[in-house]
């Protein structure tokens, strides 16, 4: 029912959300007004993703209030966000590759009350529904044949519709050139005229002061306030966006850095991936950080050095002898170990015990000839490195899915601790990690960049990328597009880089 | 795992904990106390003895079956690679001596078992596809090498056969007796041997342990290399039970050694199963036809509560993950 007396088309106050012990969002607050088209920022991990999973049900809230026109909402799922008329354009897309365009936009209304499908007729409003937006698209292709830039206008058709109230944009144009980004932009001009408020997320702090009126920022899942944008500048809003206590988090960094280096990147380009032309050293003892946002190549480039994705250029070389690395057989073999970013899909055995995880990489000291493990020997190595990196479990047979987030981080980097790696690639060291051990962590890479290992830390979180690292890296489209030496460190400078601008 | 037997029982639940943990033996021993009441002849040796050489064959490919499963595949050529590589027994041993028939024997289903193995490591393709694909090549190439018809062994060696598969060393059908060795060697390779462990780990999670610098593909190849030799030595000793090698053998074999890892409490996604569990399996799927055989009770209803058998071990295991 529409409340006319409701000043805000929708209203979340006191909005909390934790998953198991990290908290993602606390008491977070944003209004939004009919017709508005409204900015939300914040860096990676911020909580806007999860605060627009709530909003369309993907999530629910622990706390808090929704209203819709004044009246409270409790979407169970996205089913029911939709039937409110809060539609969302996620980053990933989420079209079904084998259907038709138009059976991509009608999917979710399919099968609401008709048994059988009008093709003719889904078919001529789909394609009147694109040619509206001023995109030229076949809506009886495949979505498979479909570019990357059709696919995303796909994604944002099926968003709009006659009853939407809400619509969520996250990060829409990074694939887009700026013509279709100046389409999209007309676009949704035309949506805020016919009433519809629009929460419009991006990186690209230019788009927000073309079109939106209001923003609002997110930092470590609290809102720093909203305001309008014609009372703010760039400026103003990464002051917004950084600017929170430095906790004493980070170890000192007494390590004397080498002069050669140990481990080179030069010009390395991917197959499959968006990384091109890459180039950079380690000396030894030194931790080099990457950062960039989400998507920018970071952890592409990881795993192409590590040989999980192919390369199509460049070369690598360790202590100025090449190495090649077609595969992570390779790199093992050379001594090179990745953390990596998605911890519980490929980087921990969860079913298997603390001490099958930490033995895998490495069987030649603890095992014979033939392969017979020594179970004395093997017992003894991880015991004496779980002792090492402090993990909490009664013993080394506990399962891995048992532990903590902290825990489990540790036994990753356990891992290649126990083969004492060359060079060490830790992709988001803390990512869901309390802070207790996150210090452990910190302290623990320091510790090995003492002994000669190169450590290359990728890092979402600014603060501790900071924090650790002696230089930082800043990936943009897949390249990277800056480099930082400690003095230049700040926020506003990794920010500046990360979307593509010169410093200040 | 460290807490002993007697911390097990104390804890409260302690006895219920220990059941769920071992159901396997508590299912079989049940079944073995069970059948004990309810027929005389079940404690038999010469019962006993034609379980254990009832069993045999499949037990032999069932462990085959479980290194193919712990790595999240599974090899549904088995059965029709028994009736290939008996008939392929039977045709060797009337034409070279015993020695060289049976290593061209296990040989020849090296070979076929790396052929899925290849299908799967190297090429990609779905395990399901490649070994059902070979399971019909396998069967169709038994009945073209045998003509159809059973090939009978005519040489001393093979009379030799015959005796050694149908007699008994103590007391224990020699048979059994190596199908016990295949147990207790997987069991010590996937408990003490690197092997084992990767294959696990493989199984457990694969993309972590490609980047862990684990060669999967030389892995998830070898294990269908293994499970088409142990298949070799099955169909040695079914064929030699008989005296002859015949293309109808291991008929629907794959699917019982399925079950028997399955009730062994292996998990079909990989990762989950071991050696001596997957032995309790075959030991209880020939149990519960052996009992019923001797309750006289037809084939058609057996094969209905062997199902069910398999529907309650696997509810049972998921009782014991929560």
């Amino acid at each position: 029912m529409q409340n006319s007396e409701s000043e805000y088309r929708l209203e979340m106050s006191g909005i909390s959300k934790s998953f198991g012990v990290v908290s993602v969002l606390e008491n977070v607050n944003l209004k939004i007004k009919h017709g508005e088209i409204h900015a939300l920022l914040g860096e990676n991990g911020a909580g806007k993703s999860t605060l627009m999973k709530i909003l369309s049900g993907v999530h629910q809230k622990d706390t808090g209030k929704v209203l819709l026109n004044g009246e409270e909402i409790n979407p169970k799922n996205t089913h029911d966000g939709q039937e409110l008329g809060i539609n969302v354009v996620y980053q990933e897309l989420s079209l079904v590759n084998d259907l038709s365009v138009a059976e991509n936009i009608y999917l979710h209304k399919l099968g609401a009350n008709k048994f059988w499908m009008n093709w003719k007729k889904i078919t001529h409003d789909a394609q009147e529904l694109i040619n509206s937006l001023g995109f030229d698209i076949d809506a009886s292709a495949i979505v498979r044949d479909l570019s990357i830039v059709q696919k995303q206008v796909v994604e944002i058709a099926k968003a709009i519709s006659e009853d939407t109230k809400i619509l969520v944009l996250d990060e829409p144009t990074t694939v887009f050139d700026p013509t279709d980004t100046q389409k999209l932009f007309d676009n949704l001009f035309k949506l805020k005229e016919r009433g519809i408020s629009i929460i419009y997320i991006s990186h690209h702090l230019e788009e927000i002061f073309k079109i939106a009126d209001t923003v609002t920022v997110l930092k470590d899942g609290v809102d720093t306030g909203s305001l309008p944008v014609s009372e703010t500048d760039t400026d103003g809003v990464i002051r917004l966006m950084i600017g929170r206590e430095l906790k004493d988090l980070y170890p000192i960094r007494d390590v004397v850095v080498g002069n050669t280096p140990i481990f080179e990147v030069k010009n390395l380009t991917a197959k499959d991936t968006l990384v091109y032309d890459v180039s950079f050293s380690v000396k030894p003892g030194e931790v080099l950080g990457v950062a960039g946002l989400g998507g920018s190549g970071r952890t592409e480039t990881a795993k192409l050095i590590f040989g999980a994705h192919k390369k199509k250029s460049g070369s690598i070389f360790l202590n100025g002898e090449e190495i090649k690395t077609k595969s992570p057989v390779d790199a093992v073999g050379h001594e090179i170990g990745l953390v990596s970013e998605n911890r519980k899909e490929e980087g921990v055995f969860l079913p298997l015990s603390i001490r099958k995880n930490i033995s895998v990489t490495n069987f030649d000291p603890i095992s014979t000839k033939l392969g017979f493990i020594k179970t004395d020997k093997e017992h003894s190595n991880v015991l004496g490195l779980m002792k090492k990196l402090n993990i909490k479990a009664p013993d080394s047979e506990v399962d891995v899915k048992n532990l903590s987030g902290g825990n489990q981080q540790k036994v990753a980097l356990a891992k290649w601790l126990s083969i004492d790696s060359k060079v060490i690639i830790i992709d988001e060291p803390t990512r869901g990690v309390d802070v207790g051990a996150k210090v452990e962590i910190y302290s623990l890479i320091n510790e090995v960049a003492k002994k000669g290992v190169a450590v290359i830390v990728i890092s979402s979180d600014m603060p501790e990328i900071m924090g650790i690292a002696d230089r930082i890296l800043v990936m943009h489209e897949g390249t990277i597009y800056g480099e930082l030496p400690k003095e230049k460190f700040s926020e506003e400078n990794i920010l500046r880089y990360s979307i593509g601008e010169p410093l200040k | 795992m460290a807490l002993t037997l007697k911390q097990q029982f104390s804890s409260p639940g302690g006895i219920l904990k220990f059941l769920i943990k071992h159901n396997t033996i508590f299912i079989f021993l049940l079944l073995v106390i069970f059948s004990a009441f309810i027929s005389d002849v079940f404690f038999t040796s010469v019962n006993l003895s034609n379980l254990l050489k009832q069993v045999s064959g499949i037990g032999i490919i069932s462990i085959g079956m479980l290194i193919v499963i712990l790595t999240g595949g599974i090899d549904l050529s088995v059965g029709s690679m028994v009736a290939l590589l008996a008939v392929t027994f039977a045709i060797l041993i009337n034409i070279v001596v015993l020695p060289v028939a049976i290593v061209l024997t296990i040989l020849i289903g090296f070979g076929l078992g790396s052929v899925a193995g290849y299908l799967v490591a190297y090429q990609k393709m779905a395990p399901f596809i490649a070994t059902l694909a070979l399971m019909t090549v396998a069967r169709g190439l038994g009945f073209i090498y045998s003509k159809g018809s059973p090939i009978t062994f005519k040489t001393p060696g093979g009379e030799f056969m015959s005796n050694f598969a149908n007699n008994s060393t103590l007391g224990v059908p020699n048979i059994a007796i190596v199908f016990f060795i295949i147990v207790i060697i997987a069991m010590v390779m996937l408990k003490y041997n690197v092997f084992g462990r990767l294959i696990i780990a493989i199984g457990s999670n694969e993309e972590a342990s490609r980047l862990s610098g684990i060669k999967v593909s030389k892995y998830k190849f070898l294990v269908y290399a293994i499970s088409g030799s142990l298949a070799a030595i099955a169909a040695i000793i079914v064929a030699s039970r008989t005296n002859l090698g015949s293309p109808n053998m291991g008929m629907a074999w794959e699917l019982d050694a399925i079950a028997a890892v399955v009730i062994g409490g292996a998990s079909l996604n990989g990762g989950k199963g071991s050696a001596i569990n997957t032995l309790m399996g075959v030991l209880i799927l020939g149990l519960i036809g052996n009992i019923l055989n001797l309750l006289n009770v037809p084939s058609y209803p057996q094969q209905v509560v062997k199902g069910g058998i398999i529907i309650f071990a696997v509810l049972l295991q998921r009782f014991e993950k929560k």
